[in-house]
Parts: C-alpha cells; structure tokens; sequence
C-alpha cells in the first residue's frame, strides 16, 4: 500500500497573489525514493509550491499531499514527515551548530537517545562534526547549507523538500551535496529539489518538472521530456573521402536538415531518435562511405528548458 | 544515473551508519554524567524554553541587565545605609531601603523582561526563523508558553540576585516579611502578565515598520505601568505594617485578584497562539472557552462580594465590567471568518445537545456575535434573580427600587444593538473587500461611540447647550442612558427602554438571519489516512518509531 502511493502529490494547486498567479493548476506526482527536479525561473513559482508542501502557505484553491496527509487538513502529520530547507533560513545569535540542531530535534519531538543517535547521525552525515562548538553566524555559506540540509533530516523525514540548496555553494561543496542528496534518495527518502544549475539536477533528478509563469509546461523523467521536446538532434560526422557523395546521399534523404559539410565534417539536423540515428549511421557505412567519427549531441536538459521555457516573468 | 551508482565515494552517511556509537565507548566521567543527567531532565522542559535560555545566558542584553542589577543592588546598599546612617543603628530602616531595591528591581521585572518576551517573537518573525519553527512538531501554544517560561526564568534569576538584598531589609526592620513578600508578589504577577501581553503585541503584525511603531507603544505602556505599579508598591511598602492580613476579605480579594490574573495570562497566551496557528486551525474554541471561564470567576467573585459588602449597588458594578467586556471581545469575535476548514469540521459536535450547546464556540462572526450575547445575557439573568431573591428575602444588599433591573437590561441590550450593528456593517464590507479582525474592531467601537455623540451633539444643536438634558432622544446614547438607570432617573421615561428593547430583538433577529449557515456546518468524516496514522501511531511502540512515524531510522542502527 505504502509503496503505491505518491509520497508527493499536487492535486490542482493554486496560489494567487492579488492579480499574480504564483501557482496556476499545477499537478505532479513524487514516488518514494525519487529524486524530482523542480526547475522555472526566477518567480516562476517554485518556491510557492514548496512553501505550500511545506505547510508554511495554504493554496488559494486545489491541495497538496505527503504521504497521503492533506497539507492543509493535515499540517501536523505533513510536519512529521517532511523536511523543508527553504532558499534562505534565519539563524539564532548566541547558538552553536550542535545547540541549533539539538534544539530542533527536541522541537521534532526526539528524546533520550534517539535525539543523540539523531544528532550525531546528522552531523556525521553532513560533515559537520568538526564545528559542533562553532556559532552558526560564523559559519561559511557552504556550511549553512550543510547544517540547514542537517536541521531538515534531523526528524528522518521520509520527504525533504530542498529548495535552491545549491545556491551560493563553491563546485566542490556542490559536488558534494548531490552525493549526499542521491545517498538519501538510495536510503528510501523521496526529495523534490529546486536549483538553477540545470546540468546538476539533470545528474541526480530521477525526473524533473518544468514551471513557468506558475504553469508546470513539462513533467518526467529528463529523457523522457527531452525525447518529448526533441525536434531535431545536431548530427556532426567525420568523413574520410567521397564528401561531395556523402552530401547529396544526405540530401536526397527526407529525414535531413541544414546540411552543412566543412572539409571532412559534415553537420546536419536529424529527426530521428538514437535508433534512428544508429540506422543512419549502418546505411552509410553499407554505402560504402567511410565514417570516422559519428557524434548526435543529445539536448541537455538546458536545451529543453530554453525550449520549453519562453523566459516570462511575471 | 550518478557516478554514484558505479563508484560509491565515502560518505558521511556510511561513516556515521558504520559507527555511530563511537564516543559510548569511552568511561563517561563525573561531570559528563552530570551534564547528561542535567541533558535528560531538560527533555521534561518545553524545548524553546531550553534554546532560549542557552541563548540568554551568552547574550549581552542580559549580561549587562544582571550585571547592572547587582551593581544598581550592591550601590543601593552603600548608598542608603550612608543616607540612614548614623540612625540605621537604632532606628527602623528596612523600609528605605526597601523602596530602594524594590526600583532596582522594577526596572528590569517590568520593563527590560516583557520588552524582551516581545522582541524574542517579534525577532523570530522579522528573522526568518519563525517559519523554521512552525514546521517543527511544537505547537503554536508550545512555542508562546516556551517565550513566558523564558521571561519567568530570567525574573527568577532576577529575583534571585537581589533575593539577598532584600533579606537585609527585612533584618532592618521596619518592614514585616508579609508585606515584602505582598510586593515582590505582585510586581511577579504584574511581569508575567506584561510578558504573556509582550508576545500578543508580538503576533499582531509582520511588518517590520509596525513592528517598530508597536514596540515604541509597548515601551511607552511599560514605563506607563511600572510607574503605575510603583506609586502602588511604594504605597503599600510605607503602609506596610496596616495591611489587614489578619482578614478573611484581604485574602479572598487577593484570591479574586490572583484569578483573574490567571485568567488573563492564559487568555493572552492563547492569543498569541492563535495569532501564530496555521490558518485552517481553530483559533476560536479555546479563546472562547477560556472568556467563558473568567465570566464564571466575576459571577462568583462579584456575587460573593455583593453578599460581603451588602451594597446594592454592587449589582450595578456587577453589569458595568462585563458589558465592556463582552463588547470589546464580541467587536474582536464579529470580525472572525465563519468558513471552517476541513481540519475543524472533523471535531465538530454531532448530537443535537452538543450542537445546541457547543456551537457556539466555533470560528465565526455569527457564533461569535451570539457567544458574546448570550454570556452577559446569562449574567444579566444570573443578577437579576439574585436581586429578586435577596428582595424576596429581604436580605441585607437587596435593592429597593427596579433602577438595578433597568440598568443590567439596557447593558445587554445595548451590547446586542451595537455589536449587532457592527457585524451587519462587517458582513456588507465582506461582500466587496477582504477585511480581517482589526477593522471590525474598530467599527465595533467607532458605532458605539458615534450611537452616543450623533444624538447628544444634535440635541446641544437644535437646542442649545443649555438646555442639554436627558430626553428619549438620547435613546441611542448608551452612556447617558445607562447613567440615567443606574441613577434611577429613567424609570420615569418608559419610552427609552421600550425602544431600546425593541431595536435589540430587530437587531438580534437580523443576526440570526446572516448566522443560519453558520449553523449548518456539520462534522465531517476524518479521513481514512488519519485515522490509519492515528491507528499506527498508538498501536507501535514507541521505542520503534520515528519521528515521521515511520521505521526509517532502523537504517541509522550499525
């Protein structure tokens, strides 16, 4: 039953700011242990969807689940079983990185030796032992981030909700938050995370869901949308002798755009998937060409979303 | 897929899976098990309350504020016992120096500690981590009672660092420890209560300007009340020794004083968290439960005064605070919004008594307008038959006219007309603009104010003011009126009360009307999910549970 049910679940959420429709009719599913992209632009509406799952805003119309508990019926049973690390997060003056995290498993409601297993687990997960006795305001950025990725896992949530929690980060500390993000993800916790650096949430994101403008344009996994948002893959090929041949053989095919040949290079625009792509490259090897390199660049999921995303802002 | 999946990299994960218990190994010594005991027993404590006074101990707000008390106790000491001497040998003089300590402590029990409650929530607002804290298991109330149990604990220590001081006076002489004790008491309570008012002026905006204008304004009504207060303990201190403690009544009235101040401090911390709740909560029931409770401590108290005192103008006292009351907390009710969210319906009464009875302590204008009618209606009914019964008995206090009788009536009539006005002017505003509870105050009290100066203002107009005196006229004038009642002057114009009367029932009545639908909500079903968790939940050890009520942290075990 557990394993068939969404552990995320937008149903239709709406949220209007006055005359701006922050959330306007979105609807996706997370399942348990996925990793989901959650990529718009700036004021596209992410962060207001997550505030909402975060039970930290109520929708204007619709509603949205974790773990079957209504986010705004059920607020309590959502909080119990979710962690939210919001793009910003205010920190207590006076207050060490342990004390922070200790308070916040005693405000989770964990005692005794759970909120010491909890402790110790959380810091030697993201690395922060070495600063338990350093004052949060004297923590780098990279760090805040590592103890906010803390404070939200510190009640083992089955849900994290991580909202740009690579901002700001240098490549090595980002590096190192997508393995502790897909670690979790292997340890059965369902993450939906928001980030603009779109080649690291295509690495780690089992699927993404695109949002502009507080419409979801695009929702699944990266291959799919790509597949889905493909319109012709750039087909570079190296070819040995015969050019002029190979050219008018691509010419006369149905299949082929924007020829353009350049000493041994050859450039085109397929409209084929990668099966089709291989095909092509077996018909011309048959054909007697001689083909040294054959690359098809695959549209990033950068390219998907300039293409899907019209760059509106509301 | 990562590389993750063909290279697994060494994790902070698998490190603390791996080896979690590595520090359990070592022999703990004396004071690591002291401080662990220490750790254990402040899990019994509200978990603000612990970060909070980790915070203060190493803040400089109250580093300086203790070290000035001690130095301000230590100066006082030298100070006044150099201006009583040579006499302090001989002469009284615990009394002195008393007043002395007694401002030393003022300054930071009434005005630094309940400024700080304030800024301890407002700052969790302005800063970012109040949203932080909402989402943790701790509830809205939790986190109110957390702030006070902090201002507690630092009064106490406050008390605490002149508690030597103000031993000494008692060894002055002069000054009997009844007395001492009567104040340093009372300036307790009054703190407490600033505090609990502190966080509910915390919670009425998020706007950092407000917030500045508010905290100017409380800061101003501290001052106000501990100047207040001063000139009270200052009194009390030099009459000290003639305080009646030997009475019965000196102690019931300070029994009545104290629950009351109870009553408030709970309803101030209710307040406030209602004020931080999530929206779909019900922010009502409780709030309303808690006034309906303090309308059963003035029945009792007043009715057990009224017997004391045999004064029969008790019963008009025993009408005059609870109609401001109930106005005041009815133009806050009227302003309520009536639609109930799923999350509320689920509890709602279902039988025909418990609707009857319980309804109306449920969100919404109309269950608010008729929750604050019915209370003073029910005192107004509670006076009357006690009047009737002592006149039937002809016991000492019973009234010797009707003036009393009019005076209750046109009270409650008047609450039912003005707040009844205002919520109608509420509903009509709703249909075009949002309004929220501050405007509905407003009006509530803008209405009432303008019933009395509309007609007193014209009647001056079209006849001068000399010839300013009370006529049917004035029957929407509820301060003249009722001044005429309590006089006995208006037994004589039957017109006023006839009119007054008539124009509650059509205002009550019209209330009803727009309340219907607030009547017709009825429970709904909880839903399936729930109640599995809730099954779970009781039904799986603890010891086996996680907070998210799931086996996931078996996965932390090596």
């Amino acid at each position: 039953m557990n394993d068939v049910r969404p552990m995320i679940m937008l149903q239709r959420l709406h949220r209007f700011f006055d005359n701006t429709r922050a959330v306007d009719d979105v609807s996706f599913e997370v399942m348990r242990g996925e990793v989901f992209g959650y990529i718009g632009p700036n004021g596209a509406g992410k962060t207001t969807s997550m505030r909402i799952l975060a039970t930290l805003d109520l929708p204007t119309y619709g509603d949205a689940l974790v773990d079957g508990f209504s986010v705004i019926n059920d607020p309590d049973r959502v909080r119990r079983r979710l962690g939210f690390m919001p793009d910003a997060f205010g920190t207590y003056p006076n207050v060490n990185c342990r004390e922070y995290l200790d308070f916040f498993a005693r405000a989770y409601g964990l005692r005794g030796r759970e909120r010491s297993d909890a402790l110790k687990h959380v810091m030697g997960f993201t690395k922060l032992d070495g600063l338990a006795e350093k004052p949060i305001r004297g923590l780098s950025k990279g760090m805040k981030q590592r103890l906010c990725l803390g404070r939200s896992m510190i009640h083992d949530p089955s849900v994290l909700i991580l909202d740009e929690p690579a901002a700001g980060l240098d490549p090595r500390a980002r590096i190192e938050l997508r393995q502790m993000i897909r670690e979790l993800a292997d340890h059965g916790k369902t993450i939906l995370v928001s980030s603009h650096i779109l080649t690291e949430l295509a690495e780690m994101c089992d699927r993404v869901g695109i949002i502009e403008q507080g419409q979801l344009l695009a929702v699944g996994a990266v291959e799919e949308i790509q597949r889905g948002h493909a319109v012709l893959s750039e087909v570079e090929i190296r070819v040995l002798e015969n050019v002029a041949r190979l050219r008018q053989w691509l010419a006369d095919r149905g299949d082929i755009e924007n020829l353009v040949v350049d000493g041994e290079l050859v450039r085109f625009s397929h409209a084929g998937d990668r099966r089709e792509q291989a095909a092509l490259l077996r018909e011309m090897v048959l054909a007697d060409f001689s083909i040294a390199a054959f690359g098809c660049h695959v549209k990033s999921l950068e390219d998907v979303f300039m293409h899907v995303t019209q760059g509106f802002v509301q | 897929m990562t590389s993750m999946d063909s290279t697994p990299a060494p994790s902070g994960l698998d490190e603390a899976l791996s080896n979690p218990f590595r520090a359990d190994h070592q022999r703990p010594s004396r004071a690591s098990r002291f401080d662990a005991t220490i750790d254990r027993l402040s899990e019994r404590l509200n978990p603000i309350l612990v970060k909070e006074a980790r915070q203060a101990l190493k803040s400089r707000q109250f580093v300086i504020t203790f070290s000035l008390l001690l130095a301000c106790g230590w100066a006082w000491s030298l100070v006044g016992i150099a201006l009583a001497s040579p006499g302090i040998y001989f002469a009284p003089g615990g009394t002195f120096m008393l007043i002395g300590y007694y401002f030393v402590l003022a300054a930071p029990v009434l005005v630094v500690v309940p400024f700080s409650a304030f800024r301890s929530l407002a700052a969790e607002r302005e800063d970012g981590t109040f949203e932080l804290l909402s989402i943790t298991s701790l509830g809205s109330r939790q986190i109110v009672t957390g702030k006070l149990g902090s201002a507690i604990l630092q009064m106490v220590v406050y008390y605490s660092a002149l508690a030597p001081c103000i031993g000494f006076t008692y060894l002055l002489r002069g000054i009997d420890i009844f007395t001492i004790a009567f104040v340093l008491f009372y300036t307790f309570v009054t703190s407490v209560m600033l505090a609990a008012l502190g966080l509910v002026v915390a919670t009425v905006t998020r706007s950092r300007q407000w917030q500045v204008v508010l905290s100017v304004l409380l800061l101003i009504g501290l001052l106000v009340v501990t100047v207040a207060w001063s000139i009270t303990a200052v009194n009390i201190i030099f009459s000290g020794n003639s305080m009646p403690y030997q009475t019965l009544d000196f102690w019931t009235s300070n029994l009545a004083v104290v629950t009351f101040c109870i009553s408030f401090v709970v309803l101030f911390v209710l307040v406030a968290a209602a004020m931080i709740s999530f929206a779909s909560d019900n922010r009502s029931t409780k709030l309303r439960v808690v006034m309906m409770v303090q309308q059963v401590l003035w029945t009792g108290w007043m009715t057990y005064c009224w017997m004391r005192t045999e004064a029969d103008e008790m019963l008009v006292v025993f009408m005059v605070f609870p109609g401001i009351y109930w106005y005041l907390m009815g133009a806050l009710m009227v302003g309520e919004n009536a639609q109930l969210s799923p999350r509320v319906k689920r509890s709602l009464p279902q039988s025909f008594l418990g609707r009857m009875l319980l309804t109306w302590f449920n969100p919404g204008s109309g269950t608010g307008y008729s929750f604050a009618v019915a209370n003073m209606a029910s005192l107004f009914l509670v006076v009357a038959v006690l009047g009737m019964l002592a006149e039937a008995a002809a016991l000492a206090g019973a009234p010797d006219n009707f003036g009393w009788l009019l005076f209750g009536l046109l009270a409650t009539c008047y609450v039912v007309i003005y707040l009844g006005i205002a919520r109608l002017i509420v509903l009509g505003i709703r249909q075009f603009a949002y309004v929220g509870m501050f405007v509905p105050f407003l009006i509530g009290l803008f209405v009432s104010l303008l019933g009395c100066a509309t007609p007193a203002f014209l009647q001056a107009w079209w006849f001068g003011y000399s010839e300013l005196e009370y006529s049917p006229f004035q029957a929407s004038n509820w301060m003249w009126t009722l001044a005429e009642a309590a006089n006995d002057d208006l037994l004589s114009t039957p017109a006023v009360p006839l009119v007054v009367g008539a124009s509650a029932a059509l205002v009550y009545g019209l209330n009803l009307l727009f309340a219907i639908y607030e009547v017709e909500y009825v429970r709904q079903e909880t839903p399936q999910r729930v109640i599995e968790d809730e099954h779970d939940r009781v039904g799986a050890p603890s010891s086996e549970k996680s907070a998210s009520g799931e086996d996931h942290h078996l996965s932390r075990e090596p």
